[in-house]
């Protein structure tokens, strides 16, 4: 009797639910799957940033989601400090089965403080024979001991040392990776980026997962440091078999997110088009988060109102990533800025009460927005705010260069007087040294 | 001091020359004095008027402040014209009309503040013309200095159009022109602004 | 030996010709510690002598007799005596002895100020800088002219040596003071590029240690480029921090703040007599502020107009734009039926004649000044002593090359 309506009901919206369930979305965050996604250190910190962030927005009972499962995973490793701090954190709320467990912490200390005594005793033995891969061996289990005990800086030390024994490119490369592993744990992304050039001036010992890995350190590194459009360029280049094969430091979602995000909000039209959309490679990443891939497609084909929405939506889950956070809020107005003149570009007035409409906001704020633009210079329009329209302004080329010609003649003009003086001043004062 | 060359300005209405025969004037009595100071026979009054007719009020300012204090108290003519550039100076446009009214001038004065107050309406209604497309009748009398039914009079005389409804005055100028640009506009806007939903 | 009537006597005998007066001259040298020690008795010789007539010998009897101090009563007469001096002497003769002219003149500005009576010296320091220049030249008597001038709140007058082109300098200092005055004389007539031109020469003047002319012109400096650009930001910063922090606070472009930041540092300023170039920059704000929604703006009603620039009220957004478009600053029309400004574009077409022939005389005044620089290049590549000097340091690098080399044999 219904064959349309079921029809319907299996079509679009459902299919797309169950396709791929999307790990960032609209909805509230999915923690398990969240921290799925990553191994090591990095899983266990991302757990503690979204805790801290959601303990500052008064969101409890997903903080303590969060505290419970890096609990669990902590618990797994050899880290008594981090064990520590998040039994602290936790502060009982999750009743005894969360709880301090001394006895753990004790064991593994112990266990610790022997290994170091193996791990000395072994390196010093290496360091009397002098057999050089023996000691970059040792160093390198050191780095491996340090990292697993939450020492990063020790770990740091360490891994470096290695250089000086490495034999092979590979070892080279290795020594790289762990650098930047800790270094990106740490926060210091100059070591990040200057680890990255030295992995990648050891040409042969490159495979190309390797590079992807660098690809995406480097991306990390820009966004970092606000080159949003370095980032994305990095995050773009990474190969789609990278797959899950980073997860100490990143998920593909993340390249997805991040290098979607960053392209958006700092590449021409063009660019976007030839890199982003158009890039196969890229796709297989979009694929993975589908509302980045749909407000990237809704942006270029002008749909502002739904980008924007996909936006909204995505905000509050993106200022839980350890690494986006800082950014969102710079990347989002620039995303909105750029949507803003891509709007007006074409046209010779528009009506703002259709454009306010567009992008959901009022005729007054709309007008803010553009005023500021216009000031910047970045649109070339005026506003007719009498009649709510807004004006394309063709500069009259000719006005402005008669305009700029006699501008230039002054400066010219007043430039040249004062270099004379000057030199007449120098002059003096050569002739008074001479005197001496 | 000589001061046949400023009678003979004043005798002759050329005011527009009068501020720089007295600054001249000034400037060389003053170096050549001997025993009266020149302050006591200089006719500030009229030099400083003769700066606000040329519309120079940095200069009646400057003027203004190197006059002596005892000269200021003797002569009450002198602080009257120094109010009118004060007025200016501030940009309390209609002030200056009352300023000029608020002092029973000297006969050797009376004719250069008269001058000065009828270039000084034309000069207003240069202004009103650039500045306004449309003006209240009320402000426009402050403006010339006028009651409501004289200025009135005067613009519509100078091609202005009143509406008496809403006691406005319109400019022939922008009146012509702001029919013709919607006239223009309004088709661009439909043809142009695509509308999105 | 002299006596001071045989020196009239020769003076009366030797000024019409100019060989005479180089004569004349040879003979006044001489006599000029004569005349010095006599200098007391010299002032009843001067009515034998007529200041236009015999001004190379009147400069040396007046110079002498102006050398010792004078008291407030004599500086009465003097002053008189002097100033018809300089009013009727003649440059041909006077320029034969500048160092007594400006000895002269000096002492003339120092009565002046010790009776208190600026305004006496305006004209008579005119005359002595017009007769003393030569084209494009400083004398030493430029800055005291301006400065008589300021005292004399003689702002046009000391206006009008200003517009002549300065190039050639022999006191930095003279230089300094010139630039200083004529700054302030430029602030007083609102002509704020010239002033900024005037102060700018000060501020990057070549000088090895910061004096405090320097200091102080850059202190206007700034304030200047606030009213005139909207905006100062430059290398120069110097221990000025009081201005540097208000231009910055200048540019967040909000009149509240700004105002705050004048108000705590009122006093400061207050003391540094910038005050009121301090009052101009928080109106040229407002005029600033205007202006951008001119860019941005076709229309805006007056209440957005207020609202955005602070004012208080539309009445007062609407004196705001009707001053602005009084003084050509914008071009807009107020529409008080609707309570509207409409913004328009600048209605220069550049298709005047007037206009064709202002560039044609730039290009040319431009010509003539890149003449001048390749000229002055040539001049200083070429001057033995700068050669000198730029050699000598060479020398030097080449000596320390070779030394090294004899070093090593002697090891």
């Amino acid at each position: 009797m219904e064959p349309d309506d079921e029809i319907y009901a299996n079509g679009e919206p459902d299919s797309s639910n169950n396709r791929n369930r999307p790990i960032i979305s609209g909805e509230q965050l999915d923690i398990e799957a969240y921290a799925g996604l990553y191994t090591g250190r990095t899983k266990i910190t991302r757990l503690l940033f979204i805790a801290d962030q959601c303990g500052q927005n008064n969101n409890t009972a997903m903080q303590m989601e969060a505290l419970r499962m890096a609990y669990e995973e902590i618990k797994k490793g050899e880290n008594t400090q981090l064990f520590r701090d998040v039994v602290h954190k936790i502060d009982g709320r999750l009743g005894d089965k969360y709880g301090m467990d001394s006895a753990w912490c004790e064991a593994v200390d112990r266990r610790a403080v022997q290994k170091k005594e193996k791990l000395e005793n072994e390196l010093n033995a290496y360091r009397t024979n002098l057999i050089k891969e023996s000691i970059r061996m040792g160093y390198n289990d050191f780095g491996d001991y340090h990292y697993t005990h939450g020492s990063l800086a020790d770990a740091f030390k360490s891994y470096v040392r290695t250089r000086d024994y490495c034999t092979t490119s590979k070892h080279v490369i290795h020594m790289c990776m762990s650098a930047i592993l800790v270094s990106i744990e740490t926060g210091q992304f100059t070591h990040v980026t200057s680890y990255i050039s030295k992995a990648e001036q050891t040409v042969d010992a490159l495979d190309p997962n390797t590079v992807s890995k660098l690809h995406c350190a480097a991306g990390l590194a820009h966004l970092d440091s606000k080159k949003y459009k370095l980032a994305a360029r990095k995050f773009l280049e990474v190969a789609p078999e990278l797959g899950n094969s980073y997860n100490e430091v990143i998920a593909p979602q993340d390249v997805a997110t991040y290098g979607g995000l960053c392209a958006l909000a700092s590449f021409d039209r063009m660019e976007l088009k030839n890199k982003v959309i158009d890039s196969i490679n890229f796709r297989n990443f979009l694929e993975l988060v589908p509302e980045v891939r749909e407000l990237i497609h809704d942006f270029y084909s002008s749909h502002y109102a739904s980008c924007l929405e996909y936006l909204g939506n995505l905000k509050a889950n993106l200022m839980l990533d350890i690494h986006l956070h800082d950014h969102v809020q710079t990347l989002y107005d620039q995303i909105r800025n750029k949507a803003l003149i891509q709007y007006t570009h074409p046209f010779v007035s528009v009506d703002l009460h259709v454009m306010a409409n567009a992008f959901k906001t009022t005729v007054a704020g709309l007008e803010k927005e553009l005023e500021a633009l216009i000031t910047d210079n970045q649109i070339q329009a005026r506003i007719d705010s009498h009649n709510k329209i807004l004006y394309a302004r063709h500069a009259d080329q000719r006005n402005a260069t008669f305009q700029r010609v006699l501008q230039t003649g002054n400066e010219f003009d007043r430039d040249v007087r004062a270099m004379l003086l000057r030199a007449n001043l120098i002059k003096l004062e050569y002739k008074a040294s001479r005197k001496l | 001091m000589d001061f046949s060359l400023l009678t003979d300005a004043l005798s002759s209405k050329s005011y527009g020359k009068i501020a720089d025969i007295c600054d001249e004037l000034m400037l060389k009595g003053a170096a050549e004095m001997e025993g009266v100071p020149f302050e006591e026979e200089w006719p500030f009054a009229i030099h400083l008027l003769a700066h606000i007719y040329v519309n120079d009020i940095n200069s009646a300012r400057y003027l203004w402040k190197s006059i002596p204090a005892a000269v200021k108290e003797r002569q009450p003519e002198v602080v009257a014209a120094w109010r009118i550039g004060q007025r200016l100076w501030t940009r309390d446009y209609a002030a200056v009309h009352e300023a000029i009214r608020a002092f029973d001038w000297s006969q050797q004065i009376q004719p250069l503040v008269v001058a000065f107050s009828e270039v000084y309406t034309k000069r207003m209604f240069q202004l009103l013309l650039s500045a306004y497309s449309t003006i209240g009748i009320q402000d426009t009398a402050l403006f010339l200095g006028m009651n409501e039914d004289d200025a009135t009079n005067y613009v519509v005389q100078q091609g202005w159009v009143v509406d008496p409804d809403s006691r406005m005055l319109t400019s022939l100028k922008h009146y012509q022109t702001s029919t013709e640009s919607r006239l223009i506009r309004h088709p661009l806007i439909g043809e142009n602004s695509i509308n999105l939903t | 030996m002299y006596t001071v009537e045989s020196l009239v006597a020769q003076i009366q005998g030797l000024s019409s010709s100019a060989g005479d007066l180089s004569l004349l001259l040879t003979h006044l040298k001489q006599a000029d510690e004569f005349l010095h020690n006599e200098s007391t008795q010299l002032f009843p010789f001067l009515e034998q002598l007529d200041p236009t007539l015999h001004s190379l010998g009147y400069l040396y009897i007046l110079e002498a007799s102006t050398s010792g101090p004078v008291t407030n009563e004599q500086a009465r007469r003097l002053v008189l005596l002097i100033s018809r001096f300089l009013t009727s002497c003649v440059a041909d003769q006077i320029r034969l002895a500048p160092e007594k002219f400006i000895a002269v003149c000096k002492s003339f500005k120092d009565q002046v100020l010790m009776l208190e009576a600026p305004v006496r010296g305006v004209v008579p320091l005119l005359e002595a800088v017009k007769k003393l220049r030569s084209s494009e030249h400083l004398t030493t008597l430029h800055p005291d002219f301006l400065q008589i001038c300021l005292l004399a709140k003689c702002y046009k007058t000391g206006f009008s040596i200003l517009e002549d082109d300065i190039f050639e300098v022999d006191q930095p200092r003279d230089f300094y003071l010139y630039c200083y005055y004529g700054g302030m004389i430029c602030i007083g007539q609102k002509r704020f590029q010239k002033a900024l031109e005037l102060l700018h020469n000060v501020v990057t003047a070549p000088m090895s240690s910061i004096n405090a002319i320097a200091v102080e012109a850059f202190k206007k400096y700034v304030l200047v480029s606030l009213i005139y650009n909207g905006q100062y930001y430059s290398s120069l910063a110097w221990m000025c921090i009081l201005y540097i922090e208000l231009a910055n606070t200048y540019s967040i472009g909000k009149i509240s703040e700004l105002e705050t930041y004048i108000q705590t540092n009122r006093e400061k300023f207050d003391s540094d007599n910038n005050l009121g170039l301090v009052k101009q920059v928080v109106s040229s704000m407002y005029k600033r502020n205007i202006q951008r929604l001119t860019q941005t703006y076709l229309t805006l009603s007056l209440q957005d107009i207020a609202n955005t620039v602070q004012l208080s009220s539309p009445k007062e957004a609407e004196m705001h734009v009707l001053q602005m478009i009084q003084d050509g600053e914008i071009y807009a029309t107020i529409n008080q039926r609707d309570g509207m400004v409409r913004f328009l574009e600048d209605p220069e077409q550049y298709k005047t004649c007037e206009m064709i022939e202002h560039i044609d005389s730039s290009i040319q005044r431009i010509m003539t000044l890149s003449k001048k620089l390749t000229a002055m290049d040539e001049l200083i590549s070429c001057d033995p002593l700068y050669l000198a000097k730029v050699g000598r340091e060479r020398q030097r690098f080449d000596f320390d090359d070779f030394d090294s080399v004899p070093q090593k044999f002697n090891i």
